[in-house]
């Protein structure tokens, strides 16, 4: 068991090596070398999967072997595609090594099985799949797809027990991947899925039903509380952000949001009184106006629209906006007529 | 390596032109175009492969100097690329091109383009900004293009699917529906996963989708494509959709009934209990509970029947069907069950409700009165000088020629039960010459009493030789009528399998009249039925069950 421990430590760093220079110096025998272990590790993923003590084992140790913990343990479960498509994509392979690699990849009929061992001609009819059904103009469904894969990611790491404090920072490096705005729609994604409860389904297991769900329903509810936790955390870690995720997405969602997650709707409501603070009334043109030309907050018009859905969320939601609205008119001299406090109108536009 | 002479000649520059004319299939008629191609395609695509295989890079380029064109358009088609095993062969090809030791800069720039197109395909690509974002995320959260592409698929079926079915309940409100191009172009879309197992909800779906339009909606090409697959078991579809895209598409209900045939009669079966089994799988008895598809099937057999001059494995076929769809007609506990005179409109109502009966379901006494009813009323109608045109003779035969197990079942009684002969004789009569105009059914009634009177007398001999039933044999072999000599072969065969003394020179009186005659898978055919019969009825006689079981073992070795 030592010794596959130490085995295991070696994934991070292969991968690092396949997307790296030093794959110039690789022949034949070295790429095929390569391809057995990664063929190794998903025998061994294959073999522990079941055995709940000896997985944590194991995602433990390949845990420490890397920096930033991107690789738990379901990846030794894909070590064949990482591997194969990471190098692949690596230019500096020489020719001779990447002739075989091709020829590992997609075998060519007659030797070996007729059937597609790494899957890879299905990978290639699904992405045609996506490019075929996207020209059916629709909801996106790249989003969902790259929030499902995220949370699929949480959820391996919150069944691997790991502390919460650790993930923050990997959250992070992997959501800079994307811009700004992209990041923002797919961490609501996330968001809106989870109390939808899309069960225990595992992200990395694609094909086939994984047999890793014994227990999985509790353990699914535990790491979705985990992995929502670790999303907010993010969300609200960093103000600047957390005002760009409220600008770009649309208020229906964000009232959903606000509706399951009471973090956020607090924090939320915290950003609609400093936006709001901050208009002005125009005497001349009869209504709130922005005191300065800034982009990056609301009118009144959104603001107002804001509220509106807010108050047609659940109950609990509506009493807390109504609260607050109240409690924000109340400082401000408790005016009951237009054009003096911005909260006085808001309240009359919501109806209450 | 010089170029190979006995390769066919491959039609490239057809197959170039085409993938110029299609570009990415961004136009609705490139698009139909590129569905009605695809199978070609592919064939052609194995063919190139098994071409280029074995020649090196260089030698591919000096064979076809067009090839990168052609393989890096057909790359950038999705249709082409989603559809069944083209991807496949594709990149295989591919990395024909792909030299492991290249000598110039042609190769050079080759290996570097192959490799391009191949992350085209499987991860991402230089030449699509958008998804280098999503790459690098994904492979931050530790995935692969092959997860996201699961998902991505499984989702997008997932909201295609929910937007269809919630417009089916809204289809009275004209605004929020769907419009009948959206619908007809996802079916478009469609065509070349219809064998990609994510998209089975998405095709039951579509099949089951009633827009508000009486039109069809969804394109044919769709409809027929599917059909294509479920009829050669590459796809599995619950019987409902198949009921639904039978009955929208009626080309496809033709062509699966025309595959039933082909099935059935290009395959020696050995026992009716196959041929139940295969025309069962096709579905198509389950959807003839539908009056529709039951009267298409029906015109079809019809049809087939003219074709092969109603030869009698295609009566067979079509026998075990009206049996299999009573079956299932008969178990079924549906309330909206379709009345018996929705499937047969134009015939007379008690004939109908007589010949559905099912001889399990009478008492075996009561068979030769039953069988006398049918006959009555046969000759009423068929005697009836209102009802003489062919065309209402021929409904006639045809409604009597499904229920064929009473016919087999009169000629039985006839050796075996004491029953009134003529009413018999003139329902086979019947059934084996239907027309009259030169008095022919008339004439082998006439002969068929002779013969039958000639056997009668047989009957309990116990002590028989070939030469006793010599005359019922010349009349087998001389008669120019093959109606006739079909009549008689059954008669003969019936007597031999029935009468005490008929056993002994049974298999020598057989092998005598199917080696002179042409008439071996006639009575193959009809030792078959007998023995499905005895199966269900179950028979008494123990040595008439062996004397079948021997007759069909040797007739099997011979046919």
């Amino acid at each position: 068991m030592d010794a596959v421990l130490r085995q295991v430590e070696q994934l991070p760093a292969l991968l690092a090596v396949s997307r790296s220079a030093q794959v110039r110096d690789w022949d034949c025998l070295t790429l095929d070398r390569a391809l057995e272990w990664a063929r190794y590790f998903q025998h061994l993923h294959h073999r522990f999967r079941a055995r709940p003590q000896l997985r944590e084992a194991l995602g433990r140790r390949l845990r420490r072997s890397q920096p930033l913990p991107l690789l738990g343990f379901p990846a030794l479960g894909r070590c064949p595609q990482l591997l194969g498509l990471a190098l692949l994509e690596n230019r500096a392979l020489p020719p001779a090594a990447c002739r075989c690699l091709l020829r590992g990849l997609l075998p060519p009929p007659g030797e070996g099985s007729g059937c597609d061992p790494r899957g890879l001609a299905l990978l290639a009819r699904r992405k045609a799949a996506a490019r075929l059904l996207a020209l059916v103009p629709g909801p996106e469904g790249q989003l969902q797809a790259e929030a499902r894969l995220l949370l699929g990611r949480l959820r391996e790491e919150g069944q691997e027990a790991a502390e919460a404090a650790g993930q923050l920072p990997w959250l992070r490096a992997a959501l800079e991947q994307l811009p700004q705005p992209r990041a923002c729609g797919v961490v609501a994604a996330a968001l809106a899925l989870l109390p939808q409860g899309c069960g225990t389904e595992q992200a990395g297991d694609t094909d086939r039903a994984a047999g890793s769900s014994q227990g999985g329903y509790q353990a699914g509810a535990a790491g979705d509380g985990c992995a929502a936790g670790l999303l907010l955390s993010w969300l609200l870690g960093d103000q600047e952000r957390f005002s760009a995720f409220c600008l770009c997405l649309p208020s229906s969602q964000l009232a959903f949001l606000a509706g399951h997650y009471s973090q956020l709707s607090r924090s939320y409501l915290d950003l609609l009184t400093s936006w709001g603070s901050r208009l002005v009334y125009d005497p001349l043109q009869g209504r709130w106006v922005k005191s300065c030309l800034d982009k990056a907050e609301l009118s009144w018009e959104e603001l107002r629209e804001r509220f509106i859905c807010l108050c047609q969320g659940p109950a609990l939601l509506r009493e807390q906006t109504q609260a607050a609205l109240e409690l924000l008119r109340t400082r401000d001299g408790d005016f009951k007529v237009r054009g003096l406090s911005v909260w006085t109108d808001l309240l009359m536009e919501v109806g209450y | 390596m010089a170029q190979d002479p006995t390769v066919p000649k491959l039609n490239f520059e057809y197959w170039l032109d085409k993938a110029i004319e299609w570009g990415q299939a961004t136009t609705l008629e490139s698009q139909k175009d590129v569905c009605l191609h695809l199978s070609q395609l592919q064939e052609f695509l194995h063919q190139l492969y098994e071409a280029i295989k074995h020649l090196g890079p260089t030698v591919v380029i000096q064979q076809f100097p067009l090839i990168g064109q052609l393989l890096g358009r057909l790359c950038w088609n999705p249709f082409v690329i989603g559809y069944d095993e083209s991807q496949k062969t594709l990149m295989w090809c591919l990395c024909c091109l792909y030299s492991s030791e290249p000598q110039n800069a042609v190769e050079l720039k080759a290996n570097s383009w192959v490799r391009s197109l191949l992350c085209h395909l499987l991860s991402s690509s230089k030449w699509e900004s958008n998804e280098a974002e999503t790459s690098a995320f994904i492979s931050a959260l530790g995935y692969t293009s092959a997860d996201y592409y699961c998902h991505l698929v499984k989702n997008m079926v997932v909201s295609l699917v929910r937007e269809l079915r919630e417009n089916q309940f809204n289809g009275l409100n004209i605004q929020e529906s769907i419009s009948a191009s959206r619908v007809n172009a996802v079916s478009i879309f469609c065509v070349p996963l219809i064998t990609l197992p994510d998209l089975a909800p998405l095709l039951e779906t579509l099949l089951l989708y009633h827009g508000g339009s009486s039109k069809e909606i969804l394109s044919s090409e769709f409809l027929e494509s599917v059909n294509e697959a479920f009829l050669k078991k590459k796809i599995s579809l619950p019987e409902s959709v198949v009921f639904s895209l039978w009955l929208r598409h009626l080309p496809s209900l033709e062509k699966a009934t025309l595959h039933l045939l082909d099935q059935v009669l290009s395959i020696q079966l050995n026992s009716l209990e196959e041929v139940a089994c295969v025309i069962k799988d096709s579905l198509l008895p389950q959807a003839a509970s539908h009056p529709a598809i039951f009267r298409i099937i029906n015109e079809i057999f019809k049809s087939a029947l003219m074709e092969t001059d109603g030869t009698s494995e295609v009566l067979t076929v079509i026998q075990v069907f009206t049996q299999l769809f009573l079956q299932d007609h008969q178990n079924e506990n549906k309330q909206h069950k379709f009345p018996l005179k929705a499937y047969f409109p134009y015939h007379h109502q008690p004939l109908v409700r007589r010949l559905v009966r099912r001889p399990f379901e009478l008492p075996t006494t009561y068979w030769s009165e039953h069988v006398k009813h049918i006959s009555d009323m046969v000759k009423a109608l068929v005697e009836d000088t209102n009802a003489s045109s062919l065309t209402d003779l021929f409904e006639i035969w045809f409604l009597v020629a499904c229920f064929g197990e009473w016919l087999d079942i009169a000629a039985e009684q006839l050796l075996k039960a004491a029953v009134e002969p003529d009413p018999v004789l003139w329902l086979l009569a019947f059934y084996y010459c239907p027309k009259n105009e030169n008095q022919q059914r008339t004439q082998t009634v006439v002969e068929a009493q002779a013969v039958y009177s000639h056997l009668m007398m047989l009957f309990n001999c116990a002590d028989l030789s070939l030469k006793d039933l010599e005359a019922a044999v010349h009349r087998v072999m001389g008669t120019e009528q093959c109606c006739n000599q079909q009549f008689t072969t059954h008669l003969l065969t019936n007597f031999l399998l029935f009468s005490p003394g008929g056993h002994k020179i049974a298999q020598e009186c057989i092998y005598h009249i199917t080696e002179i005659t042409d008439t071996s898978k006639e009575v193959h055919n009809l030792l078959i039925r007998t023995a499905h019969r005895f199966n269900h009825s179950g028979e008494e006689n123990q040595r008439t069950v062996k004397l079948l079981n021997e007759l069909l073992q040797k007739l099997t070795l011979k046919v």
